[in-house]
């Protein structure tokens, strides 16, 4: 199987060079065989990468170490699900993964597209078979072939790295390389619209769906990597900015940008060179995040740093594609001139520019941040890194103004708002945060950056429940339906807008569960088996946590198959308020393969708040089984994974097909219908009505 | 054996890649009856914006002075993209459009006819001179009403 993988690689090349020639021909020549031929490509090279998939697959869990990739990424006594995982464990396999990703998304969109937009397809599946291309002749030609022989077979591998021997390793990457390579599709419709010269509505309407798959994918990708670092790092946290979570969250930010403003395209016509813009740098930030992750320029947990060389191709690769993209817009500027313009600096139009200006503005600190150390080392000679400090000081009051306008941009009208309507529609939501600020100023709290969060999320959490409540009771009310009824009705009537209030639902309570951060307790405590320690959180609970005792488990007696790792496991049970609530297990590994230890925390969760219990040291040589914990009680952080859950859901409902188009007064669709005559005219006024909303 | 399955591989996917060539068999490269079309795009944003200002008025959320001047805009712009010939080129389009201008004037009309109160949104019986919520007396809107027939 690895050697048929191997040469399904090899073949994969040429096919896919094949493929992107005739595509492009086909399209400039019209003629349809070639264009066919290059679709067909498309599914082949899916196979071919499948195979190749397959064959990395199969080494790892055959322990074919004579391969380098296999033997520097596992090891024998290794579970099974992590040498599967070992796919996108390291660089060279990461490349084979998001390559068979890409091709997966290319024949998906070739199949879907195969009777209709037909006048894209043979561009969109030429830029997508030259990406694919360059990606081969990356893992071919680079120095990170995956199948590279050592011309030895070690009797074991070096192992994998301990942080990598987690769960989240077999959920988080690949949800974020689905995310990352799903935005390839928009953007080979953005370049065939420009090639095309068809630069309307088209090729937005088209991809939509391909746009919020990405970033759905990048969402909860984005939030899997969180609670795998607050799961797996030991300290506590969950965002570090570290370079490749920031490589993740940079295509995020472009990607929820363009997803504001393609509504002012559709609906104003505006903005097309700027959607142009986001599209190509949101597709080239996921190739920076590719070639961040995968070059180990910059160091990172994350660091794969293998091989320097493909940082330069993937650079020039991304210097030639923004050239390329930069070339085509202004050659087409005359076709993406605005039809209108903001009429008012009071208008949703205006508040989507501003999000827009804003989400960017973070992405330019972000990028800024993560290559200030390659920035000063060409510079002078060092590098310099900044540290979260830098990040909290400048994303903090641009997120706390995006979260303001989130609020202001669903209720604010289209074209042009008056003062007394404003104030109309936002008295509500501004006496509900008044009242929010004058609570918890009441209760004590007086940091500023979380007093603010708080504040700005009960406003636009009203202003989302009052839609809601608006809506629902119109439709209940007018069209004679029960509550859930008319919710139900009301969401599937306009998906995309209420699927986007339930994401903003979501995005406030993760909001709120970051500002949790701002009131964390921590202790370090070091204690002998039976011995106590207490700690108060800020919502005033009291946990006493006892050490009871400390157990290590035994390495196996089978001569083939050790241990992969040796554990050692502390009991602490755990009083709440004077209650036993729970009995709690962290622990210390060692991997004697790998010769490295790691940190298993102990984790008790509340809808308010964590109790996190991080085994910093165990003394085994004295036999007193001394160890030495940190307790820390984190509030809020429950809010950020129950956020990321809603966002994820108000996504799926953006998402999901749209009911069948049934004609207003009950006919087939297409066909003119006559307009019944209601009973009453007070019947005519509920069915209307009832539908509006 | 692995040369020869890699050679059958080979040949099998070159042979299904280079079929269309050989054969002739081809792809439309154009669009067909259910494509997206941007007259018909347009028409449906148009009056979906039209749509959602009269929920935005049934909800409440906008009345008066607003109302009437968003209305006007877009009516002006849903009438240019409801020319006769700009609906004669997309059949397929326009029957989602005509759906939606039926929902449309539906709306318009039981708003016109009185039947919802501009102060307290109630919707009150036919025939009702005085809203029975907050006793204000309630706003017929002829004029549009005509308008919106002649348009029909």
């Amino acid at each position: 199987m690895t050697v048929l993988g191997e040469t399904a690689l090899w073949i994969a090349l040429p096919i896919a060079l094949w493929g992107t020639a005739v595509s492009f021909a086909g399209g400039r020549t019209g003629r349809s065989e070639l264009v066919l031929s290059g679709e067909r490509t498309a599914y082949a090279v899916t196979f071919l990468l499948l195979l190749a998939s397959l064959g990395i697959v199969a080494a790892f869990v055959g322990n074919r170490y004579e391969y380098w990739y296999v033997a520097n990424y596992s090891n024998r006594e290794l579970d099974t699900y992590f040498k599967v995982a070992g796919l996108w464990a390291g660089q060279r396999g990461s490349l084979v993964f998001w390559t068979l990703l890409l091709s997966a998304f290319t024949s998906i969109a070739v199949f879907q597209n195969r009777a209709r937009n037909r006048e894209f397809m043979p561009y969109v599946s030429g830029t997508l078979l030259a990406i694919l291309s360059f990606l081969l002749v990356v893992l071919l030609f680079a120095g990170v072939d995956p199948f590279e022989r050592l011309g030895f077979t070690p009797a074991n591998g070096r192992g994998l790295n301990p942080q990598l021997q987690n769960y989240w390793m077999t959920i988080h990457p690949p949800t974020l390389y689905l995310g990352f390579t799903a935005f390839a599709v928009p953007f080979a419709f953005a370049v065939s619209a420009l090639l095309t010269n068809r630069l309307d509505s088209r090729w937005i309407a088209v991809t939509r769906r391909w746009i919020l798959t990405s970033w759905f994918f990048l969402t909860i990708g984005i939030v899997f990597g969180m609670r795998w670092a607050y799961e797996e790092l030991g300290w506590g946290g969950y965002w570090f900015w570290d370079p490749v979570e920031n490589a993740s969250l940079l295509p995020w930010l472009t990607a929820t940008a363009f997803l504001h403003s393609i509504q002012i395209q559709q609906n104003r016509g505006m903005l097309k060179v700027w959607n142009m813009g986001l599209v190509a740098a949101t597709f080239l930030l996921t190739i920076f995040a590719t070639f961040l992750t995968r070059s180990g320029l910059i160091e990172s947990v994350h660091s794969f740093a293998e091989n320097l060389k493909i940082a330069y191709i993937f650079l020039g690769f991304m210097g030639t594609t923004a050239a390329f993209c930069v070339v085509l817009v202004v050659h087409r500027l005359p076709s993406l001139c605005s039809e209108n313009q903001i009429q008012s600096f009071l208008s949703r139009e205006s508040a989507f520019l501003f999000n827009n200006l804003l989400l960017v503005g973070i992405a330019f600190a972000v990028i800024w941040g993560t290559l200030f150390p390659l920035i000063t080392e060409g510079l002078l000679g060092q590098k310099i890194n900044v540290g979260p400090p830098f990040y909290n000081r400048v994303n903090l009051p641009i997120g706390l103004t995006l979260l303001a306008l989130m609020g202001i941009g669903p209720v604010i009208a289209w074209r042009r708002a008056s003062r007394r309507n404003l104030r109309k529609n936002f008295a509500l939501p501004c006496s509900v945060a008044a009242t929010t600020f004058i609570a918890f100023w009441w209760t004590g709290v007086r940091h500023g950056m979380a007093l603010a969060t708080f504040v700005l999320a009960s406003f636009v959490m009203t202003t989302v429940v009052v839609e809601f409540w608006k809506g629902t009771r119109a439709r209940a009310r007018i069209a004679g339906e029960g509550w859930f009824a008319a919710l139900r009705g009301l969401v599937r009537r306009n998906q995309r807008r209420w699927g986007g209030y339930v994401v903003h639902a979501g995005v406030v309570i993760l909001f709120t569960g970051l500002a949790g951060s701002a009131f964390d307790v921590a202790q370090v405590h070091e204690m002998l088996p039976g011995e106590s320690a207490t700690i108060r959180s800020a919502f005033g609970h009291e946990y006493a946590l006892t050490y009871e005792s400390l157990s290590h488990s035994r390495p196996r007696a089978d001569e083939n198959v050790g241990a992969n790792d040796w554990r050692w496991t502390a009991l602490l049970t755990v009083r709440r308020n004077g209650e036993q609530v729970a009995a709690m297990r962290p622990e210390r590994r060692f991997y004697p393969v790998m010769d490295e230890a790691s940190t298993e925390v102990g984790i008790r969760s509340t809808l308010l708040e964590d109790l996190y219990v991080i085994p910093r040291d165990v003394d085994l040589e004295s036999g007193t089984e001394r160890a030495t914990f940190e307790f820390k009680v984190l509030p809020l952080v429950p809010w950020i994974w129950f956020g990321g859950l809603i966002v994820a859901v108000g996504t799926l409902v953006g998402l999901w097909p749209p009911a069948r188009a049934q004609s207003a007064a009950g006919t087939v669709p297409g066909r003119r219908p006559v307009a019944p005559r209601p009973a009453t005219s007070e019947a005519a006024t509920s069915e209307a009505a009832g539908r509006a909303a | 054996m692995a040369l020869f399955g890699g050679v059958l591989l080979a040949a099998g996917i070159v042979l299904y890649v280079l079929e269309p060539v050989l054969s002739g068999r081809s792809a439309p490269l154009y669009r067909g009856g259910d494509e997206h079309d941007e007259a018909a795009a347009r028409r449906r944003v148009a009056l979906a914006a039209l749509r959602d200002l009269e929920y935005d008025r049934v909800t409440g959320k906008v009345d008066g002075e607003d109302y009437e001047r968003l209305r006007t805009e877009l009516s002006r712009e849903a009438l240019v993209q409801l020319e006769p010939e700009a609906v004669a080129d997309d059949p397929a389009g326009a029957g989602a459009s005509r759906a939606l201008e039926d929902e449309i004037a539906l709306i318009r009309r039981a708003l016109q006819e009185g039947l919802q109160c501009a102060g307290c949104h109630r919707l009150n019986a036919f025939g009702a001179k005085y809203c029975g919520g907050c006793g204000r007396r309630l706003r017929t809107d002829r004029a549009a009403d005509s308008e919106g027939k002649a348009r029909r």
